[in-house]
């Protein structure tokens, strides 16, 4: 009798099991093909719109052949260089610090908290801050307030991943410098931040490939225009880059395309997806590259 | 003992530590320190500008309005004329003419923090089963050369930007839930005497509009499915091999040791659910192009909704007066606020509980 029923128990128990098995794979399959989905219409409606024309050519105003995307292109490449010297440089900073600097400060445990909280600010609330600070006192949306607010979306991940990344180097190549005599900003100049470069990097691009996709904190801060972000006036040759003024970026012209009414648009929109999504993919396979190539040499 | 001698002095001399490549550190250590330390001030200072800011430019709704903000449901950014009433709710005439007044631009905020909540809601019922689900595929059942494959494709998703999703939410899955999802749920269940207010507001019924609550919904879900499956999948992993071990031992079958793992770690995987949680709160332009932005709390996931974040990008550029512009920046601290304690909480939570959540890839 016993026996009987336990093993009807147990049998059961296999059954659920397996069948939990079954679920929790079909679930991992789930995200496989959704991921699939969404790429294979970006994909497709991504070729299928792009030209050459796209990278050509600035918005021609007619509905029906509308030109190009170039002005956004432009404007995204010089905010993220904007950005970047503003904000990998303040991180790298922070995380040296973190990591090598932060042992007996009181500042170490506020500073890795704020860092953590700023990486899971909505990126929205970052562009209210930008229009607060930089575009009500200069009158103007511009290019500086939407280069500055990426810069600040980019600090908490660039100094998160450094510290953490320089935490990995192996505590006997710090020692071995400072027996050699060199000095502490010699042995992290020289020995620490060189043994982490592949992965130093690997952050950067993180931040890069994070930042180059931003649109929220733009809209209120680089506000977004549909001519080259350059000066005109002064000489026919020379185009200074004009970051006085509404400011050109590619997620804003195709949020702005794609909720607009016209179906020639709408392409635009989903090229410039295209564009996005191939340099964002780039940039993550260049991350693998580099974070497999340091685990090797650091072996 | 000679020959090594002799090779040490025959050797060039060896660079000065002082130098990384050709330019002397001089001071080197006096510079990196201050430059690191100006650095955790302004990475200090970011934050506390952050809330320094907005709650000044919150403080006149705040003044306004006072905590009533967060529960009335009026949005009225200009001002309304009207036709007076009486006491008795009817219509004063004086002398044959309406007599009107005039109503202040007024401000609350429990529609957009409704919407932010349903929509959140409905991702996390998506994303959290599956993400789960997920980890536990990865960690248990996983054959090795599927790991690194299918983790750098749950990555992968994480990088897409939400424009991306946007686009696609607009047109793809919209108008599929449009044309074909609701309709159906519509066909099966509306009939259900219980389940009206699914499809009918008031008397009226509601039109199948593809962007709404659902479709914003589920949007956030895809998007927060891989950084809940990322974070419980590290957490999974920190769990000490003797415990699974044991509970084999005892006779248990693979989904109830799974229970036990889940179990253990559990702390650490609501944790990961914040984050999730976090990130949709925050969320915003995915959400703005298929929630339908209308201002109105309705019980049905078939109207159109509007969250905090979708209401700031809808309006903040083109505000129309200082107490409007206070409005929308008061909205943006209750999100800013919102999304920290989140994040505190989570970080808390997952903090020392994961094997190595940041360097995963």
């Amino acid at each position: 009798m016993i026996s009987i029923a336990s093993n009807y128990y147990a049998r059961l128990a296999k059954a659920h099991s397996f069948t939990m098995q079954i679920v929790c794979t079909a679930f991992a399959m789930i995200i496989l093909v959704l991921l699939a989905l969404v790429t294979a219409f970006l994909l497709y409606h991504g070729f299928t719109s792009i030209n050459l024309a796209f990278f050509t050519q600035t918005p021609s105003g007619d509905i029906q052949n509308p030109g190009g995307m170039l002005h956004g292109l432009m404007g995204t490449a010089i905010l993220i260089t904007i950005a970047s010297t503003v904000g990998i440089p303040l991180g790298m900073l922070t995380g040296v610090y973190l990591s090598e600097y932060a042992s007996n400060s009181v500042l170490a445990g506020p500073t890795r908290f704020v860092a953590d909280v700023l990486a899971g600010v909505p990126s929205i609330v970052v562009g209210i801050l930008g229009y607060e600070l930089l575009v009500v006192p200069l009158g103007d949306y511009n290019g500086w307030a939407g280069a500055i607010a990426l810069a600040f979306i980019m600090v908490p991940i660039v100094a998160r991943t450094t510290e953490e990344m320089l935490r990995l180097v192996p505590k006997s190549y710090r020692e071995a410098s400072v027996a050699l005599g060199a000095t502490k900003a010699g042995t992290i100049l020289r020995v620490v931040i060189p043994s982490a470069t592949g992965s130093l990097v690997t952050g950067i691009m993180l931040a890069i490939a994070r930042v180059a996709g931003e649109t929220a904190p733009l809209i209120f801060t680089a506000l977004g225009s549909r001519f080259l972000p350059v000066i005109r006036e002064p000489s026919p040759y020379f185009h200074p880059t004009d970051l006085q003024h509404p400011f050109p970026s590619l997620t804003k012209q195709i949020f702005d395309y794609a909720t607009g009414p016209y179906p020639e648009q709408k392409r635009l929109a989903w090229a410039g997806i295209l564009v996005l999504i191939s340099l964002i993919f780039v940039l993550n396979l260049s991350i693998r590259y580099f974070a497999t190539r340091t685990r090797r040499t650091a072996t | 003992m000679t020959a090594i001698s002799s090779s040490q002095t025959e050797r060039p001399a060896p660079a000065p530590l002082d130098r990384v490549g050709r330019v002397r550190l001089n001071n080197a250590d006096f510079w990196l320190v201050l430059a690191c330390r100006l650095s955790v001030f302004i990475v200090l200072g970011m934050l506390a500008a952050l809330l320094i800011v907005l709650t000044k430019s919150a403080w006149p709704a705040m003044r306004e309005f006072g905590p009533a903000f967060l529960v009335r449901s009026d949005w009225r950014p200009n001002e309304l004329e009207q036709p007076k009433h009486d006491a008795a709710g009817k219509i004063l005439f004086v002398d044959g003419e309406m007599v009107m007044e005039t109503l202040a631009p007024t401000f609350g905020a429990l529609p957009v923090i409704y919407g932010t909540a349903i929509s959140s809601a409905i991702a996390l019922a998506v994303a959290v089963p599956i993400g789960l689900g997920s980890a536990l595929f990865l960690v248990r059942l996983a054959p090795k050369f599927l790991i690194a494959p299918v983790s750098f494709l749950i990555e992968f998703l994480a990088a897409i930007p939400s424009i991306a999703f946007g686009l696609w939410g607009l047109f793809v899955m919209a108008p599929f839930l449009q044309s074909t999802v609701e309709p159906a749920i519509k066909k099966s269940f509306g009939m259900i005497p219980g389940l009206r207010w699914l499809f009918f507001d008031g008397n009226r019924e509601l039109p199948l509009v593809g962007r709404d609550m659902l479709c914003g919904g589920l949007i956030l879900g895809v998007m927060i499915l891989p950084i809940i499956t990322a974070v419980s999948r590290d957490v999974l992993r920190a769990v000490p091999r003797t415990q699974i071990e044991g509970t084999l031992a005892l006779g248990a079958t693979w989904w109830q040791s799974c229970r036990e793992m889940l179990r253990y770690s559990r702390s650490g995987l609501f944790g990961a659910v914040m984050l999730g949680l976090a990130r949709a709160a925050g969320e915003t332009m995915a959400i703005t192009m298929v929630i339908g932005n209308n201002f109105q709390i309705k019980a049905s996931p078939f109207a159109p909704a509007q969250t905090m974040s979708s209401l700031l990008a809808n309006e903040f550029a083109e505000a129309s007066g200082e107490m409007h512009r206070s409005a929308l920046i008061e909205v943006a601290l209750v999100l800013l606020l919102m999304s920290l304690l989140f994040n505190v909480v989570a970080r808390y939570l997952v903090v020392g509980k994961s094997a190595n959540t940041s360097s995963a890839h």
